[in-house]
């Protein structure tokens, strides 16, 4: 049926079609906006003080904004170590799953779904189970340490204790967690690339590497671009993956938010830093906007 | 000439392909293993088979219990988000309206914020809601399963919307414009036309919908009070190394059973959509 083109029903025009329309919206967009949009408002208002834990402390201010954006703050600083950390991991992870998906789009037969869903299968498990499997791997007596030990590499008392509790651990545990997903939205663009526009670039005498670089690379950019961005996001806003396995070097951004809400309770510097770190995500969409076509992020 | 690679280029691609799919499933695999490891602590030599970890876990009622809670949150939230889904893909796909582009923003829009920011946000919205029941009227509804579905119910929606839009953007027109010359109302041309040809983007949405909830840590650590659901329980375990062994356990028949569930739900999809596919021209 391609090229069956839905078209809105010319026919549901109306008060009655609109009035359809309006009860297939309320369902959904109230859902959204009860539960999702008016929260969000509502960190917003405890960010700025309007609304506070304790009733005598409410009073508009911006000190806990002052404390964050002027002078020397250590909240922008373990900001901008987060950016640099999953910019890191962000990267990696999609110059790991280019060649990847580019082999199962564009070399690979009849298989590739099989195959692509081999790739994306781990994505769809356990997430704490696959940072926990690193950090039994990892740790000071985990398997990677007992094997060295057990093989004669290192001695009982000296195992490498940088393999777990580091920067380096989380990295790469987040790049482990992430490859499978960004697989997806490159394989899709590189999918339904034109065959034709390829063979025109070799029969006017491009190489293969000319043909890659000045027409299949400009063209899947796009997918590039939306892997980026949907692995940027999560692991920027990460808390669950440092506590475990980052130790007090792998600390990120999302832990100092987690942590004004969990074990201390300042949830006006809480509000602050999480209005901030949306404020930051918002800013990374309006300016990759034109990747972030949410249509490129199907599901398996 | 094979444009997209050369001999070399292929084996190297493919010798690429190979490393990513043991770098991806060497960890599950060594977890796997350790299941089955006769050791109080999770280390090298292995020292013999026992299934005794298994059997721990099926005596651990509090770890049943959280795979219970889990169970349910994720059954409840994910009929709830394909619900919903189905009403927004078909306001997006077929209704024509003021402000579609908004709404459509609104919601897809968990896809791009973090959940660490959206669990606080949930966590306020609960606090200021008892806050206000509290002094109105002396009750209030505190933490628990039903905010842990709310949750989780906004961040599948998404999902079962991309989900469900494919499929429905395929799903021809003219079937329906041809129930309704037939006579069919609209709410019997959806029921009796649209939703069976949506089947098995339905039965995709839920199954992800559910897998999803089951998983989630991140919003749940913040809205479910006291309520362990399986993932928290699995995150609070990960501090205590005498339960690592049975934690394993549990979690690689959890593993096993997800990588069954996704294969066999994406395999049964994409015949039942090739039978719909061929059908109309029949």
């Amino acid at each position: 049926m391609a090229g069956t083109v839905a078209e809105p029903l010319d026919t549901e025009r109306g008060p009655r079609a609109w009035a359809a329309t309006l009860g297939l919206l309320s369902g959904p967009v109230l859902w959204m906006l009860v539960f999702f949009l008016v929260p969000i408002v509502i960190v917003a208002a405890y960010s700025v003080g309007v609304l506070s834990l304790f009733p005598t402390d409410v009073g508009f201010n911006l000190s806990d904004w002052k404390l964050l954006l002027v002078g020397d703050s250590v909240y922008m600083s373990l900001f901008w170590k987060s950016v640099r950390m999953s910019l890191t991991v962000s990267v990696v992870v999609v110059v790991l799953a280019y060649p990847v998906a580019y082999f199962l789009a564009l070399v690979v037969g009849k298989r590739r779904y099989v195959l692509l869903l081999l790739i994306i299968a781990p994505f769809l498990t356990s997430y704490l189970l696959r940072v926990f499997a690193w950090k039994v791997i990892l740790g000071d007596e985990g398997i990677l340490n007992s094997f060295l030990v057990t093989a004669g590499l290192r001695g009982p008392d000296d195992p490498l204790h940088w393999l777990l509790y580091s920067q380096f651990t989380v990295i790469l545990v987040l790049i482990y967690v992430w490859v499978p997903f960004v697989a997806l939205p490159i394989f899709v663009v590189l999918e339904s690339l034109d065959h034709s526009v390829l063979e025109a670039a070799t029969d006017l005498g491009a190489s293969r590497w000319g043909a890659f670089w000045r027409v299949t690379f400009p063209l899947s950019l796009r997918g590039i671009g939306a892997a980026f961005v949907f692995v940027f996001i999560p692991t920027i806003g990460e808390f669950v993956t440092p506590s475990l396995v980052g130790g007090p070097s792998g600390f990120m951004f999302g832990n100092a938010i987690a942590g004004q809400f969990t074990q201390g309770i300042d949830w006006q510097k809480g509000s602050v830093l999480s209005i901030f770190l949306l404020f930051a995500v918002l800013l990374l969409i309006s300016m990759m906007g034109r990747f972030v076509q949410l249509r490129n992020v199907r599901v398996a | 000439m094979q444009v997209t690679a050369s001999g070399g280029g292929r084996r190297a691609l493919l010798a690429f392909f190979g490393t990513l799919v043991l770098f991806l499933y060497a960890p599950l695999a060594i977890l796997t293993l350790f299941s089955f490891n006769d050791n109080r602590f999770v280390v090298f030599p292995i020292q013999g088979f026992t299934l005794r970890w298994y059997e721990a876990f099926l005596n651990n009622s509090d770890l049943i219990e959280a795979l219970k809670t889990s169970g349910i949150v994720a059954a409840i939230s994910s009929v709830f988000a394909v619900a919903l889904g189905v009403l927004g893909s078909y306001l997006i796909v077929r209704r024509r309206f003021r402000g579609k582009g908004a709404v459509t923003g609104l919601l897809l829009a968990p896809l791009v914020i973090p959940y660490l920011v959206f669990g606080i946000s949930l966590l306020v919205l609960f606090r200021a809601v008892d806050d206000f029941l509290k002094d109105a009227l002396g009750v209030y509804f505190g933490l628990g399963i039903h905010s842990i579905v709310i949750g989780h119910v906004v961040v599948s929606l998404p999902y079962a919307i991309l989900t469900i839009v494919p499929r429905l953007e395929r799903v021809s027109i003219s079937l329906e414009e041809a129930a309704r010359d037939l006579g069919a109302g609209a709410a019997q041309t959806f029921r009796r036309v649209t939703l069976p040809l949506l089947a098995p983007a339905v039965v995709s949405a839920y199954l992800i919908a559910f897998t999803l909830s089951f998983d989630e840590y991140a919003i749940a650590s913040f809205v479910a009070g006291r309520q362990e659901t399986y993932p928290i329980f699995l995150y609070s375990s990960l501090r205590t190394r005498a339960a690592l062994p049975q934690m394993i356990a549990v979690s690689v028949i959890v593993l096993f059973l997800s990588l069954l569930l996704i294969v066999g739900t994406e395999v049964g999809r994409w015949r039942y959509e090739r039978r719909l596919e061929a059908a109309p021209s029949a």
